[in-house]
Parts: structure tokens; C-alpha cells; sequence
């Protein structure tokens, strides 16, 4: 791929523990292209949110990146840059949804401040300006701004995911990570969100790696996927040619687990 | 809103509570009550006097309920009964000079307690796992595990009388009448500083502790990696996102531990004889005024219920979720 | 790894044993330890600390070494038997609140939020006035029926979190009576916060002791750390220069209560590891030094 936006080479994470290392993530390499949707699916464990966090490097003891591996931002290897850049390069490229929305807001800051402090800290912007510029991303994500001087606690759970949206929006990075962001969501409101994730896509031009267990919904909203096993990717590929001609044998057994209303069921080792 | 108007029934409820002690054990105890509570008067006490206080006290001649009935409606309506040595003065009299010193003493402690502690919690749970931190937590462990009798104790020897820098006892100089003028004041500050200088001690350890143990449990919490993914300073994660959120428990910990900063008070009154609410309660158990001992239990009840409240307030204009419930 | 082997690994958990060991120890080999009886006048008043008396003697002429070392078995007794008391109190009604839930619930949380919001000193005090001079038995039991509260309010809270468990509906579906629940279900999930509510009670129970018998409500005959406090400060020792005869004490209280709050801490430790200090990390920071990876 030609200038992608994210380049993961012989990304390698351990958690170190008293006497022996969990290995998460194991020598993982993949390219993210500009405005391309990428799916990173697998079951619980497999080291997926370690990488998401990897890509910010928001990792924190025991967890240590092993040296040869490299995360590479439009060209730029994240793991060398110093605290400086490091706290630049945050939110202006890459922006991330966390598991539960619901609780990656501060209960005790209202959500005008939780866009000021980062408008504020990246762009030096007044108070005021900070302001007019977050009711502009409320508008993206269809709430209203008078929202602004409510708390976390005051928004539903849906609407709470709306404005972290909204915030990861601010800086118009590059790459969006959403992790799981819709798992702790009702089917409905699920789909809202994927469909506004979509427009938003559309006007602004961003990535996204959107990191979930559910392969199904992934098939329909990535342009590629990314199977995970035991912190080894092991099948990457367009979304269709994992849904029609999986590879892998783990990538066939997620298949074959998922229950089919109607039709035949897919078998182990089908291709057409 | 809802919030403290339950608080406040409650308080009401617990001081009620503590009057019902006082007006149990006299009752309770081996022996004639009236002669046990009223024998320190000696020859003071006229007859009309003894009556006086007998109705005070609810030692009316009157069934159990309405002897309650008429002590409670002495303690509401100020007739805490008057001090049997040193008779006739009104216990509220004797109790309320007394008071004032107490709560400059515990207050400020306190503050500058809660105030350094707390910020020393920051910075070890910031600093996770660095000698600052490993010595720190010993210093807090040290400094909360130690009585405050020792510690006052300790203090005095110090710098009291080995090096001799501080004053041995007392408010201010007994020498000086009580003004407002800076002799009198700069001698209350003289004197007051061991006593402050224990207090703080023995409170420091436990909000640092407490606050440093907080913060660690939140450190977890996906607000704080957003705040640290939104390239943030680390300062503003620490304070705005960290602290500011460790306060809450770190505040509800303070209400528990105010009747333990109140019995610390005491017993650093004792030692420094210094004039506060919990020396003036020794003196009169040693004298046996049972007046004082019992109005002294009852304004201490209230003024602990009082701090309560004060830290009842601060919660809500701290935590937004009971602001707007 | 169990909670014992944890333990034995935390330098905290050491040196807290440690200490405790020796004041055990030392209470029970008091009289090999010391020629003399800690009664008897054996000296001048308030001789300096000497060879005979290695940390001088009180006004009354009494060894004042001798005296630390018997008075260690009161302080241990009072210490170990009210807070034994206080903890039974404390998670017996703790669990049960937590667990049955509503009316009981409220009447034992109100109950605990009354007793809580009464300073505790002061009201010591004066129950203490009230009986006269308290042997430390009677100190003990007071200590004991008056200090719950603070160990319903924790075990309480756990126990809310434990009961909402798996392992605990299914128990409750097959039928097993709630107080076999509580006993042999939940309570076996507690054991950490039992364990700091125990030690805590037992430093607790030291200190106030110790305090109330310095402020004079204890019975003066008895050996104690607490009234060799009292004695001491009767006898003016700080103004007379005596120092050894009210700092041996104090440094006793100091030490023993340093060692059950190292104890304490390393519990806490040891159940919550994100509390832990130091030695866990060892590993990876070795590792970030010699370069083999980064955060």
C-alpha cells in the first residue's frame, strides 16, 4: 500500500510479571490507508485493545512494546518520539473511542470543558472560541448545544457516546480507533452510530480501525479485516474475500460458529 | 437538595441519641444518681439551687417518660444545667469559652492536615512505585499508626523542654488578659504551636494515605487514559481528572475520621493544657462535675454533627452528581 | 499464590511480623528477661538509666525496663481481645446488612452512621467516669461493644459487591439456608478485609487503651504502658528530667503500633495490588533500562 496512514511492523507487546511475560501481541504488522474503514476482529484476550492502545502509546506498567517493533504515523515512528511530541501527535492524529463511552467522560467536569481543555491545549484557543467550535462537532453528532453545560451523568448512554465522538473529532485527526465502541449498545443504536461514523467518513475523510468481536457486523461496514488469534494476526484481507473465501482455519471457525436463520450453513472449508 | 435535607434529619436523630446516653447513665449506674451527680457542690448548693438542677436533669418526680421529656426540653432550649464546681456558672458559659478554642485548634489542624496530606497523596500515587512514593507511604503509615498521646508527648520533650524553643502549656501567657491586641495574639499563636504542630501530625499520614490509595483506584478508569489520549499535560490529567476525582472519597474518608481527630484533640489538650473542649471534659471528670461531663458530651456530639454537615456541603458542591440529581 | 506466601514475600508484611513477634515474645518471657518485679521498689526514685536498671527507674522506685516488658502483656491482651471483639461485632453485622438487604439493612446502617457520628473519645470517657476506675477487662469490653461501627460500614460494602456473584445466586437457587450463605460463601471471599479490620481494631484498641489510662481512668494498680504514661506524667517526669521514665513507653506504643500498621498496609497491599510500592516493578524497569523496549 502506498502512504498508508498507519504502518504497524513487528509490533511485539509483553505484560512482564514477577517471574514470567504474557505475550499479547506477537510480531503483528498492517498498513491502514487513507480514509479506509479496518476491521480488527477476535475473540476476548487476543490482544486487539493492546494494540489500539499501542498506536497512542497509552500502555502503562507491566506492559512494555518490545524493541524491533515499529508504529508508523503518516511516516513517523510514534515509539520514538519524545514526551513533547509524543502529547502533540495525541488527538491531532490519532483519536480514540474507548469500550465504554459511557465512562471515558470525567463525572465531575460538564462536557463543555472536556472540549476546552483539549481545544485549549493543542490550539491555545479562548475560551469562547472553544466553545462556538464545540457546539459546531454537537452538531455533527446531532446534539443540540445547549447540552454543553450538562454533566456526563446528565446524558443517556447513547448521547454520552455521541459527544465522545464529537470530541475525537475535534482536532480532525487522521485516524479514528474505536474500540468495541458499540458493544455495551442495543442493536439500534448500534447501527445509528456506524451509519454516522459513515457520513462523518464521508465529509471529513478520516481512518478508522474498528476493533470489535463481532464479526459479522464487521463484514458490513469494513473495507478490510484483520483476524486476531492469541496475539497473532492470521488472516488480513477485504472484508468480502473473509466472508466468501476465508483462509485461515481459526477465520472459518468464527464463520461457523455464528447461527444462520436461513439457508445453508457455511461450511468448514467452503469456497465458491 | 433531597440529600441534605436527610443528612440533617439524621444528625438530629444521633444528637437526640447522645442526650438519651447522658440521660440513661446516671440512671444506670450503682447508687442514687441525684446524690452521685451533685455531691461536688457541697455546701454551694441551696436547695432551690439543688431543685433547680434536679428539673435541668429531668430528676423530676415523675414517671421515666416525662423525666426524658423534661431533660430533652433542657437541652433544647439551652439549659445545659450549671457546673457543679464551680457552681454557679452555666455550663453553656464554662463549655462555650471552651469551645472556641477547641475549634480553632481542630479546625485549622485539620485544613493544614487535609491540605498537605491530601497534596502529598497526589504526588506519591502520581509518582506509582518511586522512592517518593515508597517513603511517603512510610511517613503516613509512621505518622497515623503513632497515639496522638505519644506524639504530643514526644513533642513537648522536643521542643518543648529539651530544646525549649516552644512554651510547656497554656493558650497564651497566663500572665496576659485575653484582647485583641497582637501581644495577646502573637502569645496565642506562640503557645499554640506545639499543640497545632502534633495535631498535624498525627492527622498528615492518614489523608495522605487515603487520598494516595484513592487515586491509585482510579488510575484505572478509562476517563483518565482519555484524558491522557487527549495529550494532555500530565498536570492536568493529575489534578483535573485524577485528584479532582479521588477528592470524593478522599472527602467522605475526613467525615468518618472526625470523631478520631476530635479524641486526638483531647488528649493533645490534655497534655498541653491547653483550654479547649476536651481538657475542660478531663477536668471535670476529675472533679466529678457531672453537669459539665454531661454537657460537655452533648456539645462535643453537636459540634462533631456541625463538621459533618460542613463536610456534607462541601460533597455536594464537589461531586455535580448530587447537585443536579 | 496464597495470601500467606504473599505475605511472607512483602518486606512491609516482615518487618510488621516482626516487631509484633518480639513484643510477644517479650511479654511472655518477661520474667527471664528481667530480675525483676515490676511492682516491687527496687531502686531510687527516678534513677537515670544504669547498668542495674537499664532504663532507669520511676518515682516510686520501680524498673522502669521491667515494667515495659510486663506491661506488654496487657497492652498485647487488651489490644488482642477487644479487637478480637470489635471485629466478631464489626463482620457479623456487617454481613449481614450487606447481604439481607432491606429493613434489616437500614436499622443496622442507621445504628452503625449514630455510633459513628458520636465522637468515640469523649464518649469513652464518659462512660469511663461514670464506672470509676476501669480494670483493663472492663476497658476491653467497652472498647469492644462501643467500636464496631467503622468495620460494619467496610465488611458491608464488600459484602454488597460479593452478593451480586454468580457463585452466590447459584447458592441462593439451590436452596441453602442465608445463614450458610453467609458463612460459607461470602465470608471466605472477606477474609482480607476481616484481616485489616482486625489488625486495624487491635491498634485501635492499643492506642485507646493506652489513653485512657494515661488520662486516669484506669486502675492504677495495673501494669500497663498506659499507666506507666499516667504515673509518669503524675510524677512531672518531663519537667523533673526524668525523660526515660515517660518516653519508654511512648517509643513502646510507637513501635507496636508501627508494626500492625506495616501489617495492615501490606494486607491492603497484597489484596488491591495496584496499591503496592516499589518491588513488583523491579522487573520492567530493568527491562526499559537495558533498552529492550518501551511503554
Amino acid at each position: 500500500m502506498s502512504d498508508p496512514v498507519l504502518s504497524i511492523r513487528n509490533l511485539s507487546i509483553d505484560y512482564i510479571g514477577a517471574t514470567s511475560d504474557f505475550h499479547a501481541v506477537k510480531n503483528v504488522s498492517f498498513d491502514i490507508g487513507k480514509g479506509e474503514f479496518f476491521g480488527l476482529a477476535g475473540e476476548s484476550g487476543c490482544g486487539k485493545s493492546t494494540i489500539a492502545f499501542a498506536i497512542s502509546r497509552l500502555h502503562r506498567p507491566p506492559a512494555l512494546i518490545r524493541s524491533g517493533s515499529r508504529i508508523l504515523l503518516d511516516g513517523r515512528d510514534v515509539l520514538t518520539l519524545d514526551d513533547q511530541a509524543l502529547k502533540q501527535m495525541r488527538w491531532r492524529e490519532v483519536a480514540m473511542v474507548f469500550q465504554s463511552a459511557m465512562n471515558s467522560l470525567n463525572p465531575v467536569l460538564s462536557i463543555e470543558r472536556q472540549f476546552y481543555d483539549v481545544l485549549k491545549t493543542h490550539t491555545g484557543m479562548s475560551r469562547t472560541e472553544a466553545r462556538a467550535r464545540a457546539a459546531e462537532l454537537l452538531k455533527l453528532v446531532d446534539i443540540p448545544a445547549d447540552r454543553l453545560t450538562a454533566y456526563p451523568h446528565q446524558l443517556s448512554g447513547g448521547m454520552r457516546q455521541r459527544v465522545v465522538i464529537a470530541i475525537c473529532l475535534a482536532l480532525n485527526p487522521k485516524l479514528l480507533i474505536m474500540d468495541e465502541p458499540t458493544t455495551a449498545l442495543d442493536v439500534v443504536v448500534q447501527r445509528e452510530i456506524l451509519e454516522r461514523i459513515h457520513k462523518l467518513r464521508q465529509e471529513l475523510g478520516f481512518s478508522v480501525l474498528f476493533i470489535t468481536h463481532d464479526l459479522a457486523l464487521m463484514v458490513q461496514v469494513s473495507d478490510r479485516i484483520g483476524i486476531m488469534l492469541e496475539g497473532e494476526l492470521v488472516e488480513v484481507n477485504d472484508a468480502q474475500a473473509i466472508y466468501r473465501t476465508p483462509q485461515h482455519d481459526y477465520t472459518r471457525k468464527l464463520w461457523a460458529s455464528i447461527p444462520r436463520l436461513t439457508g445453508k450453513p457455511i461450511a468448514e472449508g467452503a469456497t465458491q | 437538595m433531597a440529600f441534605l435535607l436527610r443528612r440533617v434529619v439524621f444528625y438530629l436523630a444521633a444528637f437526640i441519641a447522645a442526650a438519651t446516653i447522658n440521660f440513661f447513665l446516671p440512671r444506670l449506674m450503682p447508687g442514687d444518681p441525684i446524690q452521685k451527680m451533685f455531691a461536688g457542690a457541697g455546701s454551694d448548693l441551696s436547695l432551690e439551687n439543688l431543685n433547680a438542677l434536679k428539673l435541668t436533669f429531668g430528676f423530676i418526680d415523675a414517671p421515666i417518660g416525662e423525666q426524658y421529656l423534661a431533660y430533652l426540653k433542657s437541652v433544647f432550649t439551652g439549659d445545659l444545667g450549671r457546673s457543679v464546681r464551680f457552681f454557679p456558672l452555666p455550663v453553656t458559659e464554662l463549655l462555650g469559652r471552651a469551645l472556641i478554642w477547641t475549634v480553632g485548634l481542630v479546625g485549622t489542624a485539620t485544613l493544614i492536615g487535609f491540605t498537605i496530606g491530601t497534596l502529598l497523596g497526589v504526588m506519591a500515587a502520581w509518582r506509582r512505585g518511586t522512592r517518593f512514593d515508597t517513603v511517603i507511604s512510610l511517613l503516613s503509615i509512621f505518622s497515623s499508626s503513632v497515639p496522638a498521646v505519644v506524639v504530643s508527648l514526644i513533642t513537648l520533650f522536643a521542643f518543648g523542654y529539651t530544646l525549649g524553643w516552644f512554651p510547656n502549656g497554656y493558650a497564651a501567657d497566663p500572665m496576659l488578659d485575653p484582647a485583641w491586641g497582637w501581644d495577646y495574639i502573637s502569645s496565642v499563636l506562640y503557645h499554640g504551636t506545639l499543640p497545632m504542630l502534633t495535631m498535624v501530625i498525627v492527622l498528615t499520614g492518614g489523608f495522605a494515605v487515603t487520598m494516595r490509595n484513592n487515586m491509585i483506584n482510579l488510575l484505572g478508569e478509562d476517563y483518565i487514559v482519555m484524558g491522557r489520549a487527549k495529550g494532555l499535560s500530565d498536570r492536568g490529567v493529575m489534578l483535573w481528572y485524577a485528584a479532582r476525582n479521588a477528592l470524593l472519597p478522599t472527602v467522605s474518608a475526613l467525615a468518618i475520621s472526625l470523631g478520631a481527630v476530635l479524641g486526638g484533640s483531647l488528649v493533645t489538650e490534655v497534655v498541653f493544657n491547653y483550654p479547649g473542649m476536651g481538657n475542660t471534659l478531663y477536668q471535670a471528670i476529675l472533679a466529678r462535675d457531672y453537669p459539665v461531663i454531661q454537657g460537655a458530651l452533648l456539645i462535643m456530639t453537636a459540634a462533631m454533627l456541625t463538621a459533618n454537615f460542613v463536610v456534607d456541603l462541601s460533597y455536594v458542591l464537589l461531586d455535580p452528581r448530587l447537585k443536579r440529581a | 499464590m496464597t495470601l500467606l506466601t504473599q505475605l511472607l514475600r512483602n518486606k512491609k508484611a516482615m518487618v510488621g511480623v516482626t516487631i509484633l513477634a518480639i513484643v510477644i515474645l517479650v511479654a511472655i518471657f518477661a520474667p527471664l528477661l528481667t530480675e525483676y518485679s515490676p511492682t516491687q521498689r527496687v531502686g531510687r526514685p527516678h534513677q537515670a538509666p544504669s547498668a542495674d536498671h537499664l532504663l532507669g527507674t520511676t518515682r516510686l522506685g520501680h524498673d522502669v525496663f521491667t515494667r515495659l516488658l510486663y506491661g506488654a502483656r496487657i497492652s498485647l491482651a487488651v489490644g488482642f481481645g477487644a479487637g478480637l471483639l470489635i471485629t466478631l461485632i464489626g463482620t457479623v453485622l456487617g454481613i449481614i446488612a450487606g447481604y439481607k438487604g432491606g429493613v434489616v439493612d437500614e436499622v443496622i446502617t442507621f445504628l452503625t452512621n449514630m455510633v459513628l457520628v458520636i465522637p468515640n473519645l469523649p464518649l469513652l470517657l464518659v462512660l469511663a467516669a461514670f464506672i470509676g476506675q476501669a480494670s483493663p477487662l472492663v476497658i476491653a469490653v467497652i472498647l469492644g461493644f462501643t467500636s464496631w461501627a467503622w468495620g460494619v460500614r467496610v465488611t458491608r460494602s464488600e459484602t454488597l459487591s460479593i452478593r451480586q456473584r454468580d457463585f452466590v445466586k447459584s447458592a441462593e437457587m439451590l436452596g441453602e439456608p442465608g445463614w450458610r450463605i453467609m458463612s460459607f460463601e461470602i465470608f471466605p471471599n472477606l477474609i482480607s478485609i476481616v484481616g485489616i479490620n482486625f489488625i486495624g481494631s487491635v491498634l485501635f484498641a492499643v492506642i485507646t487503651e493506652a489513653t485512657l489510662e494515661f488520662l486516669g481512668l484506669g486502675d492504677p494498680n495495673t501494669v500497663s504502658w498506659g499507666i506507666m504514661l499516667y504515673n509518669a506524667q503524675n510524677a512531672s517526669a518531663l519537667s523533673v528530667g526524668a525523660w526515660w521514665d515517660i518516653l519508654t513507653p511512648c517509643f513502646a506504643l510507637a513501635v507496636l503500633g508501627l508494626g500492625l500498621a506495616l501489617i495492615n498496609f501490606a494486607i491492603d497491599e497484597i489484596a488491591n495490588p495496584r496499591l503496592r510500592t516499589g518491588g513488583m516493578l523491579a522487573r520492567w524497569t530493568g527491562l526499559i533500562r537495558r533498552g529492550e523496549g518501551t511503554l
